[in-house]
């Protein structure tokens, strides 16, 4: 079954604001893909209706609940107070007439009501909300805009119940009563004037149903005067009213009644479409079906947990004596020449810009039986290379040759210091155990 | 477009050259590993860029060299002529897949071998050496389409020396600053890789017409956030009940103190969500480190001076967004008014901006009585009724969002709120300044009020405008 247009509404600001939980890019995707398969059968993107269906989603709940209650409520009192409003109307004691003014009076009454509700929701304004507004703070603010419109609706259902049963009640009165009708008014209105009236009143049936308007003559007939208490010529002739007033309930209240509550349907429907094309979500979701979706990296992050940083540990001094060797040109010559106590055995170079063969031959000059300090970039991350040099330094040289590794930071002249870059040169010569860190 | 002919590009060098900063600019992503080290197990990275779930490009972050002149000694060792060297290549890879020594080699030679262009990466701020040689000849062995790019971490300028000796490797050699370069630089390095090969213009040409379109779009969805949020922070209202033996000024104070935090919180919430929006997804782990000026809280004397306006503007602009109601009246009366409606608005709205904006910290928000009930008072704490509170909401979101749009997602620098000697209201012609008093002073209170909606949306995307010609400037 299609969904009303306030349904609708409701059901859609109800996805809206649970979309408010989920990321844009979520969204984005979820949307434009709807919108594309739909292109590409050839349809325009969906509607709100198809959105949501396409959505699965679960609806706004009984929103109305309590809107529906009041309006039943309304009605059945609408129902109650028509009986009771024409029963009191044509309730006479002994000889009385029942004044004819009473209930034509009484029917446009109802039918300027009638128009004051339309006009209220029409303007969007509900003068009297503050009265009954106690219980509106549960529904949202979208609902809370639709108040004038189902208020003048459920005002219109009351007003169409309370006119069919008086009218009912007056037909059924008709049956049971001998009903004596007359006029009477304070006024000085002659009989012609007020039959003039009548006919104007009549004017919407007297083509064709002439037996519902009454004659002059009746008119004549029927006017009475309170402290004048003759019985009339003929006492049938008063009940002939009926049928006029039966009319004129019937085009005076109850039809206009059906056509305002008809309009108040169409109103509010009018009024939740127009809601919905200016609800910001519907905006937003335009947007979405007609913006490309640019996917530039949402993967996962690539990184996972960095890996463990070893305990601090205190690096061993460079020793007094020993070969250097600069890795990859690391530290100048003059830092090489001075770094340790005592000038050094040896300065050599590998890796970088030498050959492997190269590097074989440094390690062969290595081997003085004294320790060796290899100068490495602390700055950048060791390479396998600098693995694979440690490896065979230790194959070249003798078990016993201290090899230690001297990570410089990135001012070529002092030692790594930095947390995170330290801890991954000690995680380095962890791995290549029994090569150690030193300082200068 | 088969996704064998889709362009793919391995971003490849020595260890710790940028290959990931440059893969997390482009690639929109700041959760990309920046430095690792031998013996963490490293894969490539697949960072492809989709269209509506079409494949336009896919960047292959992939790990450094860590063997380079004994993958070199194995391919001359094993290569005849040139004629055969990239057969070579991919004999060394199906030789040594299963080696852990060359496991990184395999990684980033397999995609080129598959048919990926190459993206180079070296380091503009170090000297260049010779070192790096072997990697260069071993990327020139493969025969595929190649590109340099000069990369800088550090301060110092090399460039020079790198092109000269890059021009002999690559086809194409191009600067990229992967931390500070501006998005046209981006777009212009993409449309870049498209010269690598004919079949590869189209694409590229139209992945970044895309990411334009895109860059557009999260503007426009960036400066709606900021509106929103204004709106909620300048209605926003603290009820509580005071009874009739209660202490009035605790309440005031207690319902003062829980509206300034509900504002700190809705402007929190509009910081993650338009990081969000750039994809800065692992700024927010840094938002407590946030180097905001101390003391400068939303609330304080200093967000005023950076983000406030004058006494003058206030009034100025005042009369102006009281002249527009004004000239309502006028309309309704057909001009028979003539012109008193503008003339009392203007009037009146510069004589409220003034009053209610000369002091700030103490006039955030009124304390109000509302309806009694038995037993007590409902009371309330806002909305805020200082016009200047709107000024410091909006200039600092527009700050945020400025820095947040500028950012590359190579960055790992905390942000921090800029300062100015100039305000960037100057670049809001008068008209528009007008309209903005207005929607700040008089801003929607419900979802559904379209109108001030509307008003509040499109006074703010002109400030993000203006914002962004004032920066633009001021850079």
């Amino acid at each position: 079954m299609p969904l009303s247009p306030v349904r609708r509404l409701l059901d859609f600001d109800a996805q809206y604001r649970r979309d408010q939980q989920h990321t844009p890019d979520f969204l984005h995707r979820r949307d434009r893909r709807l919108a594309l398969a739909r292109q590409q059968d050839g349809a325009p993107p969906p509607d709100a209706a198809a959105w949501l269906s396409a959505v699965d989603a679960p609806g706004a709940g009984d929103a109305l609940r309590s809107w529906r209650r009041g309006r039943a409520a309304l009605t059945v009192a609408g129902a109650v107070l028509g009986v009771l409003t024409m029963l009191g109307v044509l309730y006479v004691d002994g000889q009385g007439r029942i004044n004819v003014t009473l209930i034509m009076a009484l029917a446009l009454l109802q039918l300027v009501l009638a128009l004051a509700t339309s006009a209220q929701a029409l303007s969007g304004r509900r003068p009297w909300g503050r009265l009954l507004g106690r219980g509106d703070g549960a529904d949202t603010p979208v609902l809370r805009q639709l108040h004038p419109q189902l208020a003048a609706r459920a005002a219109h259902g009351a007003g169409l119940a309370f006119a069919v049963t008086a009218l009912l009640t007056l037909l059924a009165q008709v049956l049971v009563r001998d009903l004596a009708f007359g006029w009477s008014t304070t006024l000085q209105t002659s009989a012609p004037a007020y039959h003039a009236l009548v006919e104007q009143l009549a004017w919407p049936w007297r083509g064709w149903l002439p037996a519902a308007v009454p004659g002059l003559e009746l008119v004549e007939q029927s006017r009475y005067f309170r402290l004048v208490s003759e019985a009339p010529a003929d006492p049938e002739r008063l009940g002939a009213w009926w049928p006029f007033l039966a009319m004129l309930w019937l085009c005076y209240v109850l039809l206009p009644r059906l056509a305002l509550l008809g309009l108040a349907r169409l109103h509010l429907n009018h009024r939740a479409r127009a809601l919905l094309q200016r609800h910001p979500g519907w905006v937003a979701l335009r947007e979405r079906f007609a913006t490309p979706w640019v996917d530039s990296g949402q993967a996962p992050a690539a990184a996972g947990p960095g890996p463990a940083v070893p305990a601090a540990t205190e690096l061993a001094p460079a020793p007094e004596r020993g070969v250097v060797i600069r890795w990859a040109g690391a530290g100048s010559a003059d830092l090489a020449g001075r770094l340790l106590e005592q000038a050094p055995a040896q300065v050599l170079e590998a890796g970088g810009s030498a050959s492997l063969e190269q590097d074989r031959d440094t390690l062969a000059r290595a081997d003085l039986g004294l320790p060796v300090v290899l100068l490495a970039r602390g700055w950048e991350p060791p390479t396998g290379e600098l693995a694979d040099f440690l490896d065979d330094a230790r194959h070249c040289l003798p078990a016993d040759t201290d090899i230690m590794l001297l990570p410089l930071a990135n001012d070529d002249k002092t030692a790594v210091v930095d947390g995170a870059l330290l801890a991954q040169w000690q995680r380095f010569v962890g791995r290549h155990k029994p090569v150690r860190l030193c300082r200068p | 477009m088969t996704e064998h002919a889709t362009p793919r590009f391995a971003v490849v060098g020595h260890p710790n050259k940028g290959k990931s900063s440059i893969v997390a600019t482009l690639a929109q992503n700041d959760g990309i590993a920046i430095a690792l080290e031998p013996g963490t197990t490293r894969e490539n990275g697949h960072y492809p860029l989709r269209v509506d779930d079409r494949l336009l490009y896919e960047l292959i972050d992939t790990p450094g060299f860590q063997r380079p002149r004994r993958v070199l000694a194995w391919l001359q060792a094993h290569s005849l002529s040139a004629s055969d060297r990239p057969d070579t290549v991919r004999a060394f890879v199906t030789q040594h897949r299963d080696d852990p020594r060359f496991h990184d080699e395999c990684q980033l030679l397999t995609p080129i071998l598959d048919g990926a262009g190459i993206l180079y990466v070296v380091d503009g701020a170090v000297p260049y050496s010779r070192e790096q040689e072997a990697e260069m000849e071993i990327l020139r062995w493969t025969g595929r389409p190649s590109l340099a790019l000069i990369n800088r971490i550090g301060a110092g300028d090399h460039l020079a020396d790198w092109r000269a000796a890059l021009g002999q490797y690559f086809q194409i050699v191009r600067d990229f600053d992967a931390v500070h370069a501006p998005f046209d630089a981006h777009l212009s390095l993409l449309r870049g890789f498209g010269q690598l090969a004919p079949e590869w213009e189209a694409p590229l040409e139209e992945a970044t017409a895309h990411l334009r379109d895109q860059r557009r779009h999260r503007q426009h969805q960036a400066l709606q956030l900021i509106a929103a949020a204004l709106a909620d922070m300048l209605t926003h209202r603290e009820t509580g009940r005071l009874r009739d033996d209660g202490n009035r000024d605790a309440l005031e104070h207690d319902l003062g103190q829980r509206w300034r935090d509900w504002q700190r919180q809705r402007e929190q919430r509009l910081r993650r969500d338009v990081e969000a929006l750039y994809q800065h997804r692992h700024l927010r782990r840094r938002e407590q480190a946030l180097a905001w000026q101390p003391g400068s809280d939303l609330f304080s004397e200093q967000a005023r001076r950076t983000w406030g306006v004058s006494r003058t503007y206030l009034a100025t602009a005042g009369f102006g967004a009281g002249a527009l109601g004004g000239a309502g009246i006028d309309a309704l009366t057909a001009g028979h008014s003539l012109g008193a409606g503008a003339l009392i608005g203007g009037v009146l709205g510069a004589a409220g901006s003034v009053f209610y904006g000369g002091k700030y910290a103490d006039k955030l928000g009124a304390f109000k009585m509302l309806e009694r009930f038995t037993g007590g008072t409902e009371a309330a704490f806002g909305p805020v009724r200082d016009p200047q509170f709107g000024y410091v909401v909006l200039g600092r979101a527009l700050e945020h969002w400025h820095q947040v749009s500028h950012r590359n997602h190579a960055g790992r620098d905390p942000l921090t709120l800029g300062d100015a000697d100039r305000h960037w209201l100057e670049q809001l012609p008068r008209g528009q300044r007008q309209r903005l008093q207005k929607a700040l002073q008089d801003p929607p209170r419900e979802p559904g009020d379209v109108k001030r909606r509307d008003a509040l949306e499109n006074a703010v995307e002109q400030a993000g405008e203006a914002f962004l010609n004032w920066r633009s400037g001021a850079s």
